[in-house]
């Protein structure tokens, strides 16, 4: 196999990731949402929430925090799948002839902004479940977030080096 | 632009045509095109020699600057 068809099998099974990963965070962000819901109408539904997350005592406690917690999870499932609808976008833009271009370059900008932005949504959520495990017993549900702003770094360096590379290709661009 | 390319002066003087210049100064034909229609950001000096070396001319008979 050359390696121009490897790269390009390559590119297709990452499209096709992207889009399981995309479509598995908008599921996940709704079933929070929808188990939010059903377990407000019936409180006694919280402890069956999704993952087996038992946040009745979060509820019990205070209804507004309890809300705020799901909102701050949902927001962040729903930026992660945008990350990844970014993703998709930027391999279905990007052309193996010319794959250097300004277009492809900001969108990998936004990725990268859009990592940073949830690295600080889930810094807010650990940091709100930290302080509400103080007067709230058995309150789990802590994310990683050290990897988030190392990916957030790559993603943004991996972008501005493709910026470069189109500066310099439109400068070579008609120069003889 | 400025600068001007008169590269097909040059070769009308010369009497030459473009395949032939392209030929013997080892330039695609389409990036000769691109310097002699004005359309170039940039020519090399490895190039300006060359052309300057075939058509037996000096590069301020090929490139002028005009306000």
């Amino acid at each position: 196999m050359s390696i121009k068809t490897k790269t390009e099998t390559i590119l297709v099974v990452m499209n096709v990731l992207a889009w399981i990963t995309f479509i598995g965070l908008m599921i996940e962000a709704g079933a929070i949402l929808v188990t939010y819901g059903i377990g407000l109408a019936n409180p006694k539904m919280i402890t069956k929430l999704y993952k087996g997350m038992d946040w009745d005592n979060l509820r019990q406690y205070d209804v507004w925090y309890y809300t705020g917690i799901i909102s701050l999870k949902a927001a962040i499932l729903i930026l992660e799948a945008y990350t990844a609808y970014m993703v998709i976008k930027v391999l279905s833009t990007i052309k193996m002839t010319n794959p250097f271009t300004m277009q492809v370059a900001k969108k990998l900008e936004n990725i990268a902004y859009t990592l940073m932005l949830v690295w600080i949504a889930v810094l807010i959520y650990n940091g709100q479940l930290k302080w509400l495990s103080k007067d709230v017993a058995d309150l789990e549900g802590k994310i990683l977030s050290i990897d988030l702003i190392i990916y957030a770094g790559l993603v943004f360096v991996i972008s501005q080096i493709f910026k470069k590379g189109v500066e310099i290709q439109t400068e070579n661009e008609l120069t003889v | 632009m400025p600068i001007i390319v008169n590269l097909d002066v040059m070769m009308a003087k010369r009497k030459m045509s473009l395949n032939e210049l392209s030929e013997k100064v080892d330039l695609t034909l389409s990036n000769l095109s691109i310097l002699k229609t004005g359309k170039a950001k940039a020519v090399r000096f490895s190039t300006l020699e060359a052309i300057c070396k075939v058509l037996n001319c000096q590069p301020g008979d090929i490139l002028e600057y005009v306000e």
